[in-house]
């Protein structure tokens, strides 16, 4: 796999298979993401993209196949070397997984208690700065409960930058939105990513937004990379199954039927019962 | 985060708890003379104790001080050992009784004490000579059964 | 052939428990190093005695109050056909510090704060907090299911005495000012017949192991919870039922080794 932007890829995932009660989730899954990319991987409901994220974050364990990230093999990683590299990931949850007992400033302040002992006035001008980046300085004191599900988001991805990491796993975070906070989502993603020098990668079936901000794509179906490109590339692609999804059509190589009996026998069989 | 409010709460519970405790060890059971060191003990020997149990009260005219705390069998004499803790505050004449008495017609026994005239006190590990066994009222009914019978037949 | 699939329904549901049993105690395991690092934090297990202790306490010297009062009618009903209400403050100080106290207690807490805590942490697994502190590199174990673990075992031992303590006024109130008994009487009697090693102490020993078991149970089932909606409901509910049988079970159990004087 060719990296869009040079150097060697933070994540890379080779001959990636897993099973789910027996049911292969991946087959020989290759992907990798490069240092300061921003990656979308996107795919039809159910072919496994937030899966993959559980898999590069260790939360899951391959069947067969190597997840790398930043060097290092995740699956073979004990629980606190696997806990290091976590404090380097960020992820954003689609249902934002904010903590409903503590309010905005306690979320973001969270893993910032968790992990390290600075003093008191520090974590409070460094949950400040992350609530700056997202728009939120003036909701510290709202309950969870309290915020739309965009502003959730954006809280959530406050607290997903607190402790500074090398990067941040997107999953499904277009989601639910209306258009405005959709829009802020899409923009902040991008900027972040620039700014603070991060790598970003993205799981979404959002065709629109993936192309506007992506370095990179890839296509899961089957339980495999089914296209890869700039999004460019992509648009240009005359591959059925791509064409689909790009385009959003209701039939093609993704049927519109589930497998049933022909129509016209079965409504016959119902009738003569 | 709860603030100092919620540890406030917690420290009354706890003592909530504790005192509850302590009135459940001091009001209502009777761990004040089981304190160790204000006591002494001294040993009565019995021929009969009936149902006298440890723990069941000593008293002088009705008054509580001390308690039973042992009951073994002298293996020679074959007569109930009887160890009695009494309060260290309370003297009592070398030549005192004792006697095991029933609270009420059904109640629980207990150790009555009767002090003696002697000047010399009992002392830790003294002996108290002189003792009453418990009266046991199946004996005594049947006695006075027997002896009943006895002198109707004796009659006739 | 009903017969054979009774059996077979049967050895499965057994099956079944054992396996859960297994489960249960599997998970308590994993949650033993917790334990150590959540002392360490005590600041949280703090916040747990209050969200669940001290939010019980309202309901247990209410039930204690009017438990000791009716031990304290109905003791005297039976009591005085035999001229011996005399013992009726021992009768309820025996009554309370050897059974009623903590069984009640445990109970009352199983429903009040078990299912809460069942609910809280299903909760979470369900809304993805669990899942989002693993990916903040925090493990959950110690930081939020040790701490409410804690709090539920230190709780109930607390509870269990202040429910007695009320019950044992509440009767007090009941037999001295509506029933015209002697207060002397009354607290004599019970200091004569209650002993502090066997009764009060038992009593204590018993509401010790009953929070250590509704605690476990709890944050086992909300742990173990399908993290949806409907799962988290049927762990709630698995959690009382559970907690029930298992405290008057272990009722059972720890009253005849103690009648027995081991």
């Amino acid at each position: 796999m060719e990296a869009t932007k040079g150097s060697k890829p933070l994540v890379a995932v080779q001959g990636l298979t897993f099973f789910r009660d027996s049911r292969a989730i991946f087959q020989d899954l290759s992907l990798s993401v490069a240092q300061g990319s921003v990656t979308a991987i996107m795919g039809g409901s159910g072919t496994g993209k937030t899966t993959l994220l559980s898999l590069i974050g260790g939360r899951l364990a391959p069947a067969q196949g190597t997840v790398e990230v930043a060097g290092e093999l995740v699956p073979t990683l004990s629980r606190k070397a696997l806990f290091a590299l976590r404090r380097r990931m960020g992820m954003l949850f689609q249902s934002s997984a904010l903590l409903t007992d503590l309010d905005v400033f306690e979320n973001v302040a969270f893993p910032i208690r968790e992990h390290t002992r600075l003093p008191e006035p520090i974590i409070r001008n460094l949950v400040l700065m992350k609530l700056e980046l997202v728009g939120l300085r003036g909701a510290r004191t709202l309950y969870p409960a309290e915020l739309s599900g965009g502003m959730a988001r954006r809280v959530a991805l406050a607290r997903a930058l607190a402790l500074d990491p090398l990067m941040v796993m997107y999953d499904e975070p277009f989601t639910g939105l209306d258009p405005i906070s959709m829009a802020v989502i899409v923009k902040l993603i991008r900027e972040l990513n620039d700014a603070l020098g991060m790598t970003s990668i993205v799981v979404t079936h959002d065709v629109a937004e993936a192309c506007s901000i992506a370095d990179y794509i890839y296509l899961l179906g089957d339980g495999r990379v089914i296209a890869e490109g700039t999004p460019a590339d992509m648009r240009k692609t005359t591959a059925p199954e791509v064409r689909q999804f790009m385009a959003g059509l209701p039939d093609g190589p993704v049927a519109f039927h589930y497998p049933a009996p022909e129509y016209v026998s079965d409504l016959t069989v119902g009738a003569t019962v | 985060m709860q603030g100092k409010g919620s540890e406030f709460a917690v420290g009354l519970f706890v003592v909530a708890g504790l005192l509850a405790l302590a009135m459940l060890a001091l009001k209502v059971g009777n761990i004040h003379v089981l304190s160790t060191g204000d006591t002494y003990s001294v040993t009565a020997d019995f021929n009969d104790i009936g149902s006298l149990k440890p723990k069941a009260p000593v008293t002088v005219a009705g008054v509580r001080v001390g308690e039973v705390a042992r009951i073994t069998v002298n293996p020679t004499t074959y007569q109930a050992v009887v160890t009695l803790d009494i309060m260290k505050k309370y003297r009592f004449p070398r030549d005192s009784s004792a006697s095991i008495e029933t609270a009420g017609l059904l109640g629980e026994q207990y150790v009555s004490l009767s002090p003696g005239g002697s000047r010399h006190d009992l002392k830790n590990g003294g002996k108290i000579r002189i003792t009453q066994s418990a009266i046991i009222l199946e004996k005594i009914i049947s006695q006075l059964l027997y002896s009943k019978a006895g002198h109707t037949s004796g009659h006739q | 052939m009903r017969i054979v699939g009774i059996v077979s329904g049967l050895g499965r549901r057994v099956i079944a428990g054992v396996t859960r049993l297994g489960r249960a105690a599997l998970f308590l395991g994993r949650l033993a190093p917790g334990l150590g690092i959540a002392l360490m934090r005590f600041r949280l297990v703090i916040q747990q005695i209050y969200m669940t202790g001290v939010l019980t306490l309202v309901i247990v010297l209410v039930s204690g109050a009017f438990v000791g009062m009716i031990l304290a009618l109905q003791g005297y009903n039976t009591l005085v056909r035999y001229d011996a209400q005399s013992s009726l403050g021992l009768l309820v100080a025996l009554s309370l510090t050897r059974e009623l106290g903590p069984v009640l207690t445990a109970l009352l807490f199983a429903g009040r704060a078990g299912s809460a805590l069942t609910a809280e942490i299903g909760l979470m697994k369900a809304t993805e907090q669990l899942d989002g502190m693993e990916m903040m590199a925090v493990d959950p174990l110690p930081r939020v299911v040790a701490p409410r673990f804690w709090a539920g075992w230190i709780a109930v031992p607390l509870l269990a005495m202040i429910f007695s303590a009320v019950g044992i006024i509440g009767a007090y109130i009941v037999a001295v000012g509506d029933l015209g008994l002697d207060g002397g009487v009354f607290w004599s009697q019970m200091q004569s017949g209650v002993s502090v090693r066997d009764d009060v102490l038992g009593g204590l020993i018993k509401s010790v192991v009953f929070g250590f078991v509704v605690s476990w149970i709890a944050v086992f089932e909300g742990y173990d919870a399908k993290p949806t909606s409907e799962g988290v409901s049927r762990a709630t509910t698995r959690t009382v039922v559970s907690s029930s049988l298992a405290i008057l079970g272990l009722d059972f159990i720890m009253t005849a080794f103690m009648l027995r004087g081991l």
